[in-house]
């Protein structure tokens, strides 16, 4: 099996922009939401992550402001873009073949 | 303010400092989304705990995510830099190769310099040990051995010593147990070991009990000599060693690498008695250590006053001397450190032009990226990210190059010993060490900086949309530019011009102390060092005896011209003494020394030293000694108007009971002493019952080191007890006695020839591309009709302009610098005309082909295909 593409806290952030364009912390509120507050990103290795992802090209920086109702003038938001979806796509069906050889090995649970 | 924005504003202060940890790249673009998301954060948490987990959680994420971000960024700057310098591989390959030569012989030097000056000697607080030493009252510089009774009586009235001791160089035959071999060894007071501070490896050192006249007859082997002659022997303390005539007990082996003086495997006790050793035999070395915290300047007062006292007690042998305390290292590498430093500075200056060299190399690269920078600052990059792209490259290149000359002065270092014809003193080591290694890279990086910085400055300089106009030609990108690659190959002529000048001065040097008239023929000469065993040939008629058999033997091997003894080898050993003129006593302090050389009949025919005057030896004077022959400088000083034959002299201090020696003949001046400089007069006694020779002088009639193994197998068959060593033709041995001028020449003339190649490089590639640059000016100007010989005419005229500059402040420069090498020069002067003639015309030559080259370029250019680029 090849390695992963994604470490897990990148993999999250792009999860967190599945549905909506965000800014940083709401990136950060999303995935402690989502994970119960058992997975919570500091500051810095969120935008540690945030660069890398541009670099890659997995995420854009938006110029104009997609959420009125949030909207805060002094943030900045980001979007998935298309190889970034791509991207977390593969990853989690790499997941989800790994959850399932779990399963059929015994090491997880069946799904009910 | 409200309360919260307060506290809010507090809590900022608090984090934003440590975003200082983060590369200002990063910093610039994401403090205000790390600081937003941050106080965000602080403010979802309420109580204490909470709030004191989101700080902790935010600062260790700093400390782990910061270095990071800095790994990233160089990697990023590597991995651009890499490609950028691949792409243009022959400026790379050439930059790197530039530099490793320099680095590498700067480098190399320092490895001398760290083995003779700065690597800490074997013993034990090495700080603490010094020399001592008499010192002439006309120049404290000036200084000689001791005497013994001088040394006794300083140790027993020093307050400030903790220790002293003595010592001399030695020679011993070892005999038995195979092959008999002659060693180098030491005498010397028990003092010595305790100094030194080295514990044997085996058994003691040299004790007191064992330093006393007729003491017991003990010796002190090396590891080294334990190792190869006796195969490591357990049992080897308390085992008898035959040792010239004698049976000495071993007490001792000393650790690995441990030899004092200089090579010595072997040590005996000195055991002098002091009440027959003579004041005026000053021929042992002496060393001390200083008590804790006593300064050298403390102890050379103390050993002032101490020598003034013995000489107030003493008036018969008063000679003014003084005493002097010489830090141990000083008094070791002494006579290497004018020669090293001299080297230091000629690599340095060749590093310096490297230096410049690859700075006109970047710089022309750099006016041809002036449109990539412009444009990678127009996409956003920050005029310090582009700062530390261009030094990054720098960098690489520095330590590309850097490494390579590691490699190449790892290499040179055995190469550069193989020059050395002698066996040096062992406690040099040159192999390279951390502290070498460490020179090495400060250097590369030093070098790197120094070459980058320009030409990475240089290129914000250039105007942004000016250099995006023009189309990436690269071109009027700056008189600036152009005034600083001028500036630069000025600056490498003239730094070339003066190590060229130095070479010049050195090899003029040179060539003078090789064709001096030595006063002898050494083409053609053997000389042979032996030992017999004195047992079985007593000075006197026993010795005598075989000696003339020997000399029979030896004589009858074929191409032999003629065979003689002496008591030393010219320029190898040597005896100095006093003498008195009868009817001129002098006193002990207005006293000169004299070689002391002791010959059998044939002496002057072998050498081929001409006879002035009177007689030379025969075999009867044997029997009626008493006789001498003087050296035609003596003759003449001491007996200016008169005949010296008949004359007599006598050797020792004044108000001896010596007998007078009667002057028989007169022979011309030769070198025996010193090979540069001044030499001693020299009086020649004829072999007598007190003294036997034991170098052998053959002349012959071809190749001398031919017969070497012929003579050798001779002496062994004739008696296998005589040991044969240090089998060397005459020429060699002068060779031998002028090596540190010749290594110093050759080195420095290597150094003076990479730096003229260099600055032709740099001159040659500044008007190349200066070429390629005004191709559209030459277009025009052959279309309006010039000839290619003017349009060459004016190119070449562009280079010998600079070429002329940087010679005049060369010249200027060297023939300031020149009086440094003073004391290395051998009757050569500073400003020697024949040097400051040769350099110029030599530079010019060579400055006019490095110019011509790119003429033959630019008269090739066809005015329609220059003129079409517009």
């Amino acid at each position: 099996m090849r390695p992963f593409l994604l470490s897990r806290d990148t993999f999250h952030i792009l999860v967190a922009l599945a549905d909506r364009d965000r800014h940083g912390y709401s990136i950060m509120q999303e995935i402690a939401e989502r994970t119960g507050g058992e997975i919570r990103l500091s500051p810095s290795t969120l935008y540690s992550a945030v660069k890398r992802l541009l670099e890659q090209g997995f995420i854009e920086e938006l110029e104009e402001r997609p959420d009125p109702e949030h909207d805060d003038q002094r943030r900045r938001y980001y979007r998935l873009t298309k190889t970034g979806k791509r991207a977390a796509m593969e990853e989690a069906r790499h997941l989800e073949k790994l959850l399932s050889d779990a399963r059929a090995s015994g090491l997880a649970r069946k799904r009910a | 303010m409200s309360r919260a924005a307060k506290s809010q504003a507090g809590v900022l202060r608090l984090y934003q400092p440590f975003l200082w940890l983060y590369p200002a790249e990063f910093r610039d673009e994401y403090r205000r989304e790390l600081c937003l998301a941050f106080v965000d954060r602080w403010r979802e948490e309420h109580s204490i705990a909470g709030a004191l987990f989101v700080w902790l959680h935010a600062i260790f994420g700093i400390f782990y995510q910061a270095p990071r971000e800095h790994y990233h960024m160089i990697i990023h700057d590597l991995r651009y830099a890499f490609r950028i310098l691949r792409k243009d591989f022959s400026v790379t390959a050439a930059a790197i190769l530039i530099l490793a030569l320099g680095i590498g012989s700067t480098t190399l030097v320092f490895s001398l310099a760290n083995g003779l000056l700065l690597r800490p000697l074997p013993y034990w607080q090495p700080e603490r040990i010094i020399a001592v030493t008499e010192s002439s009252p006309k120049d404290p510089n000036e200084t000689t051995q001791i005497s013994f009774p001088n040394y006794f009586d300083i140790r027993n009235r020093t307050r400030l010593l903790e220790d002293i001791g003595v010592y001399d160089n030695n020679q011993a035959a070892v005999r038995g147990e195979g092959s008999a071999e002659r060693i180098p060894s030491a005498v010397a007071s028990d003092g010595v070991f305790r100094v030194l501070g080295v514990e044997p490896l085996l058994g003691r050192a040299i004790s007191p009990e064992d330093d006393t006249p007729g003491g017991p007859k003990v010796v002190l082997l090396s590891e080294e000599l334990w190792q190869r002659r006796y195969g490591r022997d357990p049992h080897i303390l308390g085992r008898t060693l035959q040792i010239d005539d004698s049976r000495w007990t071993v007490i001792g082996v000393m650790p690995a690498r441990f030899h004092f003086p200089d090579r010595a495997d072997l040590w005996f006790p000195l055991q002098m008695n002091p009440l027959k050793a003579r004041r005026t035999d000053y021929f042992l070395r002496a060393i001390a250590r200083l008590k804790p915290g006593v300064s050298v300047e403390q102890a050379t007062s103390e050993l002032e006053s101490l020598l003034e006292q013995i000489h107030r007690e003493n008036p018969a042998v008063n000679n003014n001397w003084s005493a002097r305390a010489i830090p141990i290292r000083d008094f070791v590498a002494g006579p290497y450190r004018k020669a090293v430093i001299t080297l230091l500075v000629a690599v340095g200056l060749l590093l310096l032009i490297a230096c410049a060299n690859v700075c006109n190399l970047l710089l022309v690269k750099a006016s041809a990226r002036v449109r990539e920078i412009a444009i990678r600052a127009a996409l956003g990059a920050t005029r310090r990210r582009l700062l530390r792209q261009l030094v990054t490259e720098s960098l690489l290149l520095g330590l590309a190059g850097g490494a390579l000359g590691v490699l190449l002065a790892y290499l040179g270092i055995p190469a550069l010993l193989s020059l050395i014809p002698v066996n040096l003193p062992l406690w040099m080591n040159f192999s390279p060490d951390s502290r070498v290694l460490g020179f090495a890279v400060a250097v590369s990086l030093l070098t790197a900086l120094g070459f980058g910085i320009v030409p990475a400055f240089g290129s914000f300089h250039a105007d942004l949309t000016d250099s995006l106009k023009e189309g990436g030609r690269g071109g009027t990108s700056g008189t600036r530019s152009k005034f600083m690659r001028q500036g630069l190959v000025i600056g490498e002529v003239a730094l070339s011009v003066i190590l060229l000048a130095g070479a010049g001065l050195m090899i003029r040097s040179f060539l003078a102390l090789r064709m001096q008239d030595l006063g002898y023929h050494p083409e053609n000469v053997l000389t042979v060092s032996i030992d017999y065993p004195e047992s079985r040939y007593p000075d006197g008629a026993p010795a005598r005896a075989m000696l003339r058999r020997l000399t029979e033997e030896v004589s009858s091997v074929p191409g032999l011209i003629s065979t003689s003894f002496s008591s030393g080898i010219p320029l190898n050993d040597g005896w100095g003494r006093l003498f008195t003129i009868e009817g001129h006593p002098l006193e002990l302090k207005d006293m000169t020394f004299i070689n002391h050389i002791v010959v059998t009949p044939g002496y002057f025919r072998t050498l081929d030293i001409p006879l002035l005057q009177g007689r030379d030896f025969t075999e009867d004077d044997f029997d009626a000694p008493r006789i001498v022959i003087v050296s035609d400088s003596f003759a003449k000083k001491n007996w200016p108007k008169e005949s010296p034959i008949g004359k007599r002299i006598r050797f020792g201090p004044p108000k001896n009971s010596e007998p007078w020696h009667t002057v028989v003949g007169v022979v011309a001046d030769s070198k025996h002493g010193t090979y540069k400089g001044e030499d001693r007069a020299s009086v020649y006694l004829p072999y007598n019952s007190e003294i036997t020779p034991n170098a052998l002088l053959v002349r012959t009639a071809g190749d001398p080191l031919q017969l070497q193994q012929s003579l050798r197998s001779r002496i062994v068959a004739f008696d296998s007890d005589i040991v044969v060593s240090r089998v060397f033709s005459l020429e060699q041995i002068i060779d031998r006695a002028g090596w540190q001028d010749r290594f110093l020449t050759v080195l420095f003339s290597c150094f003076a020839a990479l730096a003229l190649l260099l600055a032709a490089v740099g001159l040659y590639a500044t008007i190349s591309y200066s070429v390629s640059l005004s191709t559209h000016e030459i277009g025009i100007r052959m279309a309006l009709g010039a000839s290619a010989s003017r349009v060459r005419a004016m190119i070449l005229r562009q280079g010998m302009t600079l070429a002329a500059a940087g010679l005049f402040i060369g010249i200027v420069v060297a023939f300031a610098l020149a009086r440094l090498l003073k004391t290395q020069l051998y009757q050569i002067s500073p400003n020697d005309p024949a040097t400051y003639i040769a350099v110029p015309i030599l530079l010019i030559l060579v400055a006019a082909l490095a110019a011509f080259l790119p003429t033959r370029r630019a008269t090739r250019v066809d005015p329609v295909i220059a003129l079409r680029h517009e």
